[in-house]
Parts: structure tokens; C-alpha cells; sequence
């Protein structure tokens, strides 16, 4: 197993600090996966997570300038670690106007994720910061628990209204109430609903859009549904809040899908990178 | 004594206050005839701050009380210890401190124990802030400075960048030189898990450093924290900080100097002996300082590794993840373990002191919280009949120290 990479572009390192930000703010821990062309940071949605999941996919061309990898095994060319992405964001904190980042894939004491930061310096040579983060590595017969969450089969799909504001109500709505309720129906409507003894407080927004999903054979989805209808879930506000305090810069697309009452599946899309997070209804 | 600091200047007596914070809950407060000194020591003696401001850096210093009717003589002012945390919120905000306060007057009463200090603010508000004091006398730490091997000096900004890599609940920071390289890097003991523990290592060419002298490799390892604090004050003063250390079980100093003022922060280094095993140690210990050439030999340690590890285990260390550290005192090294570190040769370096003395150190540091590791500096009453501004220091002592090595002191154990 074997792992290098290098990012000499600010431009990327700052584009790649910013996701794992992100990253760092949805999950305490998550797995990073590892293959020729990808990265991946995975939170199953285990019962201990809360029951939220996480996928985020990064092409590696679009931010490193070398990227060998070496998986498992001929077969199985991919490598799976767990680690805390809030080391690797400060790892990079302090890399932003660094010459190269590199890192690499070292088992010293026990594995690491060796972060070498080259800094500018006033001497010839620059000036070396390296950070070992430690990982665990997943072993083979563990795969299967990762794998890419199918996209559920959702009641509504529509576009979520710009983030900023969401968040701020969001961020309010927090103050009073411990659970959130989203519903959304096909005419681009979307509800955002808090109610405690003392007070409901609800927030409408109109025109979102409603994204149109193909279905597998090709056809447009068309729904027998009540464009009026509103599906609706109940979750919790602490890990919307969550998702929305990470992003830091706005998405070329977002969007989300709500089962009613199971569970609402976030979308959401920048060029080179996708984020899906997955919020289960509160029972 | 009654003292005033101009605008520009509080900014400066502002972080010099922050960065003495950072080493205890109080400090002594020491007007002398050629300038104001504050001083601080913390809690387990391991580190000392001094920070002297000479008579020129106010707009108006007077060391003597005025004379009382009374009296004929005029009254010297006695040093004055005095709360951190009552002295902090006068310059809370120190930027904003510069720009809204001309002036800030000093002054202490020594019938009533007050001293006062009354901000002249823009408008016409004047804040006033009455603390009480103790008379006491405060401790000053020895330390040869000129006697160190190895002295960096740097400009403050440079530390700031090497210290802002690690995260600020890194408590111990290890600064490893020899001749051809420099590198500050996370502490990390035999039983540290690793699997848990980020480490960051910062590596510098001898080139960035403005004055590079290196007597000796040595590696010392000494709290990042207490550091952080006279950081920010050079920083507001844009005086270069000068780095005077020796080896590992040696005091490290941070110091900074120049027209106006001077500062020295003094830190206890770990020594290589207790990197490795607990605090508490029985009286029939090897002596502390031991030399660096015995610790390095990877052969020598990997053989106590084997035995301290199965301790490791055993042992209940405090975590170092940015808790303050626990009074629980470790559980005692194996009997295998002590045995091995007295075969060290008695003919390394420095190596003379006594061993009696040892068991005093240790035997006073048993029972304190987990900074018992780092040895006590020598601490000696400074009277203020004593010119405490010459800065010949006199040599380094601790405990257990005979003086020997710096020649011109006697030699029986100090305590």
C-alpha cells in the first residue's frame, strides 16, 4: 500500500483546505478513500453517527499535481483510512501560502499521513512543516460498509434556497428548538418548520425549482404526485445547522431530496467536488 | 512609587502584563531606583518571568513615596505582590487601549497596601482601579545566560510563525540544534500513543536566524504555553528575542532587550532521565543530569524502551491533550528500569552533581502535579537593598546542583 501526493498550486491547496474545512465540520471522524482517479470522505450512516451520512467526491486531477497510489492489491487497487479530518484542516490551516504541500502514506510508529508543508523563508532552503496525522487502516473484508448510498427513492426533489439564508434561519430557529421540520412539494415551495409549547415559527420560500431526476430506463420521472403536496421530515436542527455552517463557499448547485418522513438526502455541488449528506427523520 | 505611560508605550505594559498571565495568578511588582520590574513565578517553579522597564520608558517615574509629614527620610517603595487577575482588566483590550487612553498613572500607597492605576482616557473619562497588595519579597531566578553553549537570536515574528503550527493545546514543545539545523517539534514521551497524537515538527535553516551560536546538540523540551505569552509582547515591541539554553535539564531563556526595557522569560527544560520515567522517584535514584551522549545511543534506549514499556501501560500519565495535568502521581518505575540508568558511566559530562541533592529535589517535587518533571530553578529572596538591576546573574542551581561546573561558587548542596 502505498500513497504520495503533492499540490504545488495555491490556488488548488486553498480550493483543498476548504473542503476538508467542510469536512471537518460534518464529521469527527470519517474514511477517506483512496483510488487511482478519487477521493472520498465517508460517514456511513451507522446508528453511532446518529444515523447521518456523509459522501463527498473529489477528482484528484483537479487539485494535486502528482497522485500515486497503490491500493490493497492488484484487484483491489484502493486504500481505505479512518481519520480525524480536523487534524489534516489544521495540518493545512497554516499551508496557505505555502511552496508545496506533500503527503504521503508512512507507517512509523504506527500509520500516518505524513503532511510535509514547504514554506517560503528568507534562507535558501525553505522551511520544512511536517505533520504526522495518525490513521487507522481499514482492512479489505470492512469495504462493503462504505459503499456509495444509493440515492432514495424521494417524495420531493427541489433546490434549496441560497445557503446563506437558509442558514441563518436556521441558525435562529436553533435557539428554540431542538428538531427542524423541512417540507418542500413540485411546485418549487419549501418550508422550514420549528414548533416549541411557547411558539411555531415558520419560514416559507417560494421558486426554489424543482430539479428534474431521469429515472434508470430513461424516461423523465413523471410524478403522479400532487404538485401542492409537501413531504415532509422531522430532523434534527443541530445537524442541518452543521451541514450549512461548513460550506463555506456557495455551491454551483444544492439541492435536496425528502422521503417523507425517513429521511431528506442533501446534494450539493461544486465543480470539482460532490457532497451528499444524508439527515434521518427523527422518529 | 508613582510612575505615568504614555499612549504609545501602554500597549506594551499592556501585553507584558498578558504575557506574565500566562505564568502565574500573580506577580510581584517591584519599583526600583533605575526602573519598574515586574516578576512572576509559577506554581511548580518551573518557569520565572522578569520584565523590567527602566525610567525612561515613562513619562515620569519616581521610585521613593513622597515624604510624609513626619517623617524626615524619604520612603522607599517595597515590592508588592499583586493579583493577575485584578490587574488584567485595566488593560484588557490592548489594542484598543492604545487608542482610546492617553495616558496611564501608577502609583502605590504603602500605608494603606492600595496601588492605583487610573487611565486617562479620551473625553475626559478617567478609570480608575484601586487593587490591594501584599508586601512581600519576590523571588528572583539564577540563571548564567552568558554561560549557555547555544544562543539563537530571532526575531519574534519568526517564532510566532514556528509556534502558530501547533495547536494551542500543545502543551510541551521540543527544540532539538546542532550545528547544521533547527527543529521545534511536539514533545512526545516513551508511552505516548501515537495512534491518537497528532505530532508536528517545524524545520529551519540555521540561515533564518539572525545570530546562530551551537556549543553543543541538545535537545530541550519546555512548555509552549508559558512561551506564547512573551511571543505577543515582543512582538508589540519589535525587539528581537534571544534563545540562551544548554542542554536538556537546563533552563531555557527567552529574552528580549533593548533601550527601554528588558524581559526574560526562564523556562525548565525536561531532562532526559524523567522523560522517561514517572514522577515519583525513590531516594536510591541516578543522578538527574545526565549527559546527552548516554541518551542518545539509540542502543541505550531501545533496551529501556523494552522494559519502560511494559510500565507505559501501567502507568497513568496524564493525557496531553490540553487538560491541566492531573496530581495523580504515576505509579513508580520498575526496579529493572532504575537499575539500568545506574549503570550510566560516571564520567559523562556534568555529571558530577550530587546525589544527595537529588533526593531532595525529588523527594520536595513528589506529590505535585505532573510539571514535578521539569526541575525547580534556584530561587533566591532579592531584598531590595540589592542592585537586582545589574544583570550579572549568578549560576544556575538547582536543588541538586554543587555549583561546581560555573566555578566560582562554593560547592556544598544549596537548598
Amino acid at each position: 500500500m502505498r500513497f504520495r501526493a503533492k499540490i504545488v498550486d495555491l490556488a488548488c491547496l486553498n480550493h483543498f483546505s476548504r473542503v476538508i474545512n467542510t469536512i471537518a465540520k460534518l464529521a469527527k471522524t470519517c474514511t477517506l478513500r483512496l483510488t487511482v482517479s478519487k477521493l472520498y470522505f465517508i460517514l456511513s450512516d451507522k446508528v453511532a453517527n446518529g444515523g447521518v451520512g456523509m459522501w463527498c467526491e473529489l477528482n484528484q486531477g483537479n487539485f494535486f499535481d502528482e497522485f500515486q497510489m497503490e491500493g490493497v492489491d492488484a484487484e483491489h487497487n484502493e486504500i481505505y483510512l479512518e481519520l480525524m479530518p480536523e487534524n489534516l484542516s489544521r495540518a493545512l490551516k497554516t499551508a496557505q501560502n505555502a511552496n508545496a504541500v506533500k503527503m504521503k502514506l508512512t507507517n512509523k510508529h504506527c500509520p500516518c499521513l505524513r503532511v510535509a508543508v514547504e514554506l517560503p523563508s528568507l534562507s535558501s532552503s525553505s522551511r520544512i512543516v511536517t505533520h504526522d496525522i495518525p490513521v487507522g487502516v481499514i482492512p479489505r473484508r470492512l469495504w462493503n460498509d462504505f459503499r456509495e448510498p444509493s440515492v432514495p427513492d424521494f417524495d420531493v426533489s427541489i433546490y434549496l434556497p441560497v445557503l446563506k439564508t437558509m442558514k441563518s434561519v436556521v441558525d435562529r430557529m436553533k435557539n428554540l428548538s431542538n428538531s427542524i421540520m423541512i417540507e418542500a412539494n413540485l411546485s418549487g415551495e419549501m418550508n422550514l418548520k420549528i414548533e416549541t409549547d411557547l411558539v411555531c415559527v415558520t419560514t416559507h420560500f417560494k421558486d426554489l425549482g424543482n430539479p428534474s431526476w431521469a429515472l434508470e430506463d430513461g424516461c423523465q420521472s413523471s410524478q403522479d404526485r400532487d404538485p401542492e403536496s409537501m413531504a415532509e421530515a422531522r430532523i434534527d436542527i443541530r445537524k442541518l445547522q452543521q451541514l450549512l455552517a461548513g460550506q463555506q463557499v456557495n455551491p454551483t448547485k444544492a439541492l435536496c431530496n425528502i422521503v417523507s418522513k425517513r429521511v431528506v438526502h442533501f446534494i450539493l455541488l461544486h465543480e470539482d467536488v460532490s457532497l451528499q449528506y444524508f439527515i434521518p427523520a427523527l422518529t | 512609587m508613582k510612575c505615568v505611560i504614555g499612549g504609545a508605550h501602554l500597549r506594551v505594559f499592556g501585553r507584558a502584563i498578558h504575557a506574565i498571565a500566562r505564568i502565574s495568578d500573580e506577580f510581584w511588582f517591584d519599583p526600583l531606583e533605575k526602573g519598574l520590574a515586574l516578576r512572576s513565578v509559577n506554581s511548580s517553579r518551573s518557569a520565572y518571568a522578569y520584565v523590567f522597564f527602566s525610567s525612561m520608558f515613562f513619562q515620569h517615574y519616581c521610585w521613593t513615596a513622597l515624604p510624609q509629614p513626619r517623617q524626615k527620610e524619604k520612603q522607599l517603595s517595597p515590592p508588592c505582590k499583586v493579583i493577575i487577575k485584578s490587574v488584567l482588566p485595566v488593560f484588557r483590550c490592548v489594542n484598543v487601549l492604545e487608542r482610546n487612553v492617553e495616558k496611564c498613572s501608577i502609583y502605590t500607597n504603602i500605608n494603606d497596601h492600595h496601588i492605583t492605576f487610573q487611565l486617562l482616557c479620551k473625553h475626559g473619562v478617567v478609570k480608575t482601579y484601586n487593587l490591594t497588595f501584599q508586601e512581600c519579597d519576590p523571588l528572583q531566578a539564577v540563571f548564567a545566560k552568558h554561560m549557555c553553549p547555544n544562543v539563537l537570536k530571532v526575531h519574534s515574528r519568526l517564532l510566532a510563525d514556528i509556534v502558530i503550527h501547533f495547536p494551542t493545546s500543545q502543551e510541551e514543545v521540543t527544540l532539538s540544534v546542532t550545528p547544521m539545523k533547527v527543529c521545534f517539534k511536539s514533545y512526545t514521551e516513551e508511552d505516548t500513543d501515537f495512534s491518537k497524537t497528532m505530532l508536528t515538527e517545524v524545520q529551519l535553516n540555521p540561515d533564518e536566524f539572525d545570530y546562530f551560536q551551537v556549543g553543543v546538540d541538545s535537545e530541550v523540551t519546555f512548555c509552549l504555553k508559558e512561551l506564547r505569552g512573551l511571543l505577543a509582547f515582543s512582538e508589540a515591541t519589535s525587539v528581537p528575542v534571544s534563545i540562551h539554553f544548554d542542554i536538556s535539564g537546563k533552563p531555557v531563556a527567552f529574552s528580549i532587550e533593548d533601550l527601554v526595557l528588558e524581559a526574560s522569560f526562564i523556562l525548565a527544560t525536561l531532562s532526559d532521565i524523567e522523560k522517561e520515567t514517572t514522577s515519583q522517584q525513590p531516594p536510591s535514584f541516578t543522578p538527574w543530569q545526565e549527559s546527552l551522549e548516554t541518551h542518545t545511543e539509540k542502543a541505550g534506549n531501545a533496551s529501556m524502551d523494552k522494559d519502560s514499556s511494559t510500565q507505559a501501560n501501567a502507568s497513568k500519565k496524564p493525557q496531553r491533550n490540553g487538560k491541566t495535568p492531573s496530581a495523580e502521581p504515576a505509579k513508580p518505575a520498575s526496579p529493572l528500569v532504575k537499575q539500568e540508568r545506574k549503570v550510566i558511566p560516571g564520567a559523562t559530562e556534568g555529571d558530577t552533581t550530587g546525589v544527595e541533592g537529588t533526593t531532595t529535589a525529588h523527594a520536595a517535587l513528589a506529590g505535585e502535579s505532573h510539571y514535578e518533571k521539569f526541575h525547580s530553578l534556584f530561587f533566591g529572596a532579592v531584598s531590595c537593598k540589592e542592585d537586582a538591576v545589574s544583570h550579572t546573574f549568578h549560576s544556575l542551581a538547582t536543588a541538586s546542583d554543587s555549583e561546581e561546573d560555573f566555578g566560582n561558587v562554593p560547592s556544598s548542596p544549596v537548598v
